[in-house]
């Protein structure tokens, strides 16, 4: 039984259809990318997960159906979803928000080495700790949401485009830093991304949702040796 | 023009019911009972302003008090100061309060709804200090006294030649409002109907909208404001009429609570809400305070508890359970209950194509 | 100048009173863009509670406090079973709801204690200290200092508690903060309960000077407006900075302006407020907001 499955999902906005029937899974502890162009439903995915969109058919996680659950109680479960937009609260501080991440914690020490770790990861949050999140450039914004998502400590991350907007070497830098995170602490992860490349290096497994419904999939080594797909969903 | 009346729309009929309703109501009941329901006609016509207002341009005030008072007190003004005719004051009243209002609109254009809100409600409750101040103009806490008008010639003789009966003073005050009444209405009916009516729905639906396409924000909402006091300022005026007296406690916060209760019961946004709106803020709380000491199984100091803050709780109460349960007030119900009706008459409309299923009445 | 200073002195202690009320104010305007009409009126309730406990042989430094907890259910409460099933209607409904609200408490204060003003101990004299030359009462100076330690733990709660970061997340980012694990609607209803305890200090502040009666907090929730609107009506700060100014600003003006004298001071606050949104809509520390199609 995978940590996160997904069995014929259908949702949408008000009278609109987005999602046709998409049923995938992410093992535990392994990093699932979600690829395909813009408006194939990627991002109306991870909001079923969380509740965020209307959705039928069944969402697991961990063997328990997520249906009717609002959304914080998702969370609570131990899934962190860093939106489209990244979701920092710009009213507050940089402190602040990352204290979001850990304040339903109970496990004090271990919250401590964690906040060292977001601090070795990204330095610049340290620096700018009392600042408001709003003074952040993109690249920070990210780091910061990243760091307040590891902090909730938790089983499955949901990321929605990490590197969109972002300048390539902090692209990279970011995607050090899920891949570490996943590989130190065992988070699942599913990412979606637009940058193909980037997603199927990271990912052991990966989908291409096509128009609401998954067209491919298979292990990220075989989709990106494959030339074909490669050039007909992921663009290069 | 047979044909023409023979297919007006029902609602035509009704109206016309209901105006020979009023216009015969007097011949039946008692004359203090007909200055009563004049009373409920002027704030039907102060609830018919404040509706303009907020129903139809999404501006809210809950200063209309202060509008009646303007009005009252203009009337009240220029017949005992002036000793000018009482009926000839009542449109002075109106428009002197028109304007004012009209250049109340201008400032508060800027304002957001809540901004709005909140201004009008701090003038409401500053209104009986502001009056009691200029005490030579307003006669200070004691107020001016009025004398109740006698009823001309004319209209004694057409109302003995109906009842054969005398008139009074009452009767022909309720007169006055009723044709007040009728007129103010059938304004506001055509103004809704026209191109400013719509300017005004257009505004309340989405202001940023509305001026993207190319309407006059600025002037239909002071021209909203203007009406609205006007409507305020006749109201305010026969109330002095009927009443006989004006003084700073006539107008207390409570008035505009009172007419914006009988605003939201009666429906935003609807010509016949207004009327019901009036008649049920007027009633609601004389009738309670007889209905209630009648009922022998309530003790007495309820009872008299109730007397006194009845009014208040019900009001508040109604307030609440209508925006919860029914935000369009009566009308609204009827309107909603009318057209489901409807639709399990004559079928709802066809899911592929829209069309209704054909019938031959036009409406 | 030594009535002057005093009566700035109780101009600031007014100011304390228009305060509380005020960030009573702020606090459910900051949760969801609302200014509750009805804060006066819960404010009154709370303060006949009060009354009723300390007639009930009560000792005021106990009644106080459990009038505070009281309070803070019942805002709770009213946020759960009236506000709550009418979260996304329109802001001008949610007005009107709160507008019923304060005319249902009005009458049930009516209904349950009558109209007849009763006196409202307080634990502070009337006598006068002499500070600095000017004649300060111990009332005038146990408003200020009750006043502002209120003021202060409010500030603490939400500045530097965990609980306090949760309910202005959820009041500024509702959807960001459901993300984080946070139960927006509960902040919600905590803000009310905060909102409810704090204005009902300003009423058992105000009470012993008006005398307790149903319309008590009809001039003082206009005061209060003055002072949010001035202070900017998002801005905690704003609003102390600005009860302290109405309530020195309308001191003074009466005292000094004989047209306005005793009866017009109101008229005082109501000049500030259109004054305010006329000039300075946001006024001292309000942001501008963007207004959504």
């Amino acid at each position: 039984m995978a940590l996160l499955e997904l069995e014929d999902v259908r949702a949408g906005y008000g009278a609109t259809s987005v999602l046709h029937g998409v049923s995938l899974a992410v093992p535990e502890g392994e990093i699932v990318s979600l690829l395909g162009a813009n408006g194939a439903g990627k991002t109306t995915t991870l909001r079923s997960i969380t509740g965020g969109v209307h959705w039928t058919g069944d969402i697991r996680f961990g063997g328990r159906s997520l249906r009717r659950m609002h959304t914080e109680d998702v969370v609570r479960h131990g899934i962190a979803h860093v939106p489209e937009g990244r979701g920092i609260l710009t009213e507050l501080t940089v402190d602040e928000n990352l204290r979001l991440g850990s304040h339903l914690r109970r496990d004090g020490a271990a919250v401590r080495k964690d906040y060292d770790r977001v601090f070795e990861y990204f330095p610049v949050l340290r620096e700018r700790r009392r600042l408001s999140a709003s003074t952040l450039s993109g690249g920070e914004q990210q780091m910061l949401a990243l760091a307040r998502a590891f902090l909730m400590k938790p089983r499955l991350m949901l990321l929605d485009e990490p590197s969109l907007g972002l300048a390539p070497m902090i692209v990279r830098a970011i995607f050090e830093i899920i891949r570490t995170i996943n590989a130190a602490d065992r988070v699942a992860i599913l990412l979606v991304e637009q940058n193909a490349r980037l997603a199927l290096d990271v990912s052991s497994e990966a989908y291409v949702l096509e128009v609401g419904r998954v067209a491919v999939s298979g292990a990220s080594s075989e989709l990106k040796g494959n030339e074909s797909v490669r050039r007909s969903y992921l663009g290069y | 023009m047979m044909k023409r009346l023979r297919t007006l729309p029902p609602r035509y009929w009704l109206v016309l019911v209901v105006v020979l309703f009023f216009i015969g109501l007097p011949t039946v009941i008692d004359s203090f009972l007909s200055g009563e329901w004049a009373q409920a006609l002027v704030l039907a016509i102060a609830i018919m302003g404040l509706n303009i207002l907020v129903g139809y341009s999404g501006q809210l005030s809950l200063g209309h008090g202060a509008f009646m008072a303007l009005g009252a007190y203009t009337s009240a003004i220029l017949a005992h100061r002036y000793k000018m005719d009482y009926l000839l004051t009542i449109p002075i009243a109106g428009l002197v309060t028109g304007m004012i209002g009209f250049l109340f609109g201008v400032p508060a254009l800027r304002l957001s709804a809540l901004y709005l809100a909140l201004a009008t409600f701090a003038l409401a409750v500053v209104t009986p200090s502001l009056i009691k101040r200029p005490a030579e103009l307003t006669g200070g806490v004691q107020g001016i006294v009025l004398l109740p008008p006698d009823p001309p010639q004319f209209a004694r003789d057409a109302f003995a030649a109906l009842t054969g009966a005398p008139m009074t003073s009452d009767q022909w005050t309720y007169y006055v409002t009723l044709a007040w009444t009728l007129a103010l209405f059938w304004l506001a009916w055509n103004l809704v109907r026209h191109r400013a009516g719509r300017a005004m729905r257009a505004l309340r639906d989405g202001e940023v909208a509305a001026s993207a396409s190319g309407i006059n924000i600025a002037g239909y909402k002071t021209l909203a404001f203007g009406i609205s006091a006007l409507y305020a300022g006749v109201a305010g005026s026969l109330f002095g009429l009927g009443t006989g007296f004006v003084s700073p406690d006539s107008f207390p916060v409570g008035l505009s609570i009172q007419l914006l209760v009988g605003t939201v019961v009666g429906g935003l946004a609807s010509i016949p809400g207004p009327l019901l709106g009036g008649i049920f803020a007027y009633f609601l709380p004389i009738e309670s305070n007889q209905w209630v000491p009648t009922q022998t199984w309530i003790p007495g100091q309820i009872v008299s508890t109730i007397e006194k803050a009845g009014p208040a709780v019900t009001y508040g109460a109604v307030l609440i359970l209508v925006m919860i349960f029914a935000p369009n007030g009566v009308v609204g119900l009827v309107t909603t209950a009318y057209t489901r009706m409807r639709q399990r008459l004559r079928g709802v409309p066809d899911r592929e194509t829209g069309q209704m299923p054909s019938d031959h009445q036009t409406v | 100048m030594q009535e002057f200073s005093q009566q700035v002195i109780s101009g600031i202690a007014s100011g304390g009173i228009f305060a509380s009320l005020a960030l009573a104010l702020v606090l459910i305007y900051n949760a969801m863009g609302l200014v509750n009409f009805a804060q006066g009126e819960m404010a009154m309730m709370a303060t006949f509670v009060a009354f009723t406990l300390i007639s009930r042989g009560v000792s005021y430094w106990i009644a106080f406090p459990l009038t505070l907890a009281i309070a803070f259910a019942g805002g709770i409460l009213v946020q759960r079973i009236v506000i709550r099933p009418v979260e996304r209607a329109p802001l001008l409904t949610l007005v009107i709801i709160t507008l019923g609200l304060a005319t249902l408490f009005n009458g049930l204060a009516g209904a349950i204690f009558g109209y007849v003003p009763r006196s409202f101990p307080s634990p502070f004299s009337v006598e006068t200290v002499n500070i600095l030359g000017a004649f300060v009462s111990y009332r005038d100076l146990g408003v200020i200092a009750v006043s502002g330690a209120v003021l202060l733990l409010i500030y603490l709660l939400l500045q530097r508690t965990t609980v306090g970061l949760t309910m202005r997340a959820a009041a500024h980012h509702p959807e960001a903060s459901r993300l984080l694990g946070v139960h927006v609607s509960w902040m919600l209803a905590l803000g009310w309960g905060l909102a409810s305890a704090v204005g009902a200090v300003s009423g058992i502040m105000v009470a012993p000077i008006i005398l307790l009666e149903p319309n008590m907090m009809q001039t003082i929730i206009i005061y209060a407006f003055a002072a949010a609107v001035l202070g900017g009506i998002e801005s905690p700060l704003g609003a102390v900075i600005g009860g302290l100014i109405v309530g020195v600003t309308v001191n003074l003006a009466g005292a000094y302006l004989p047209f306005v004298g005793g009866d017009l001071q109101l008229a005082v606050a109501l000049a500030i407020i259109i004054g305010v949104l006329v000039l300075k809509p946001n006024g001292l520390f309000g942001r501008p907001t963007v207004r959504r199609v």
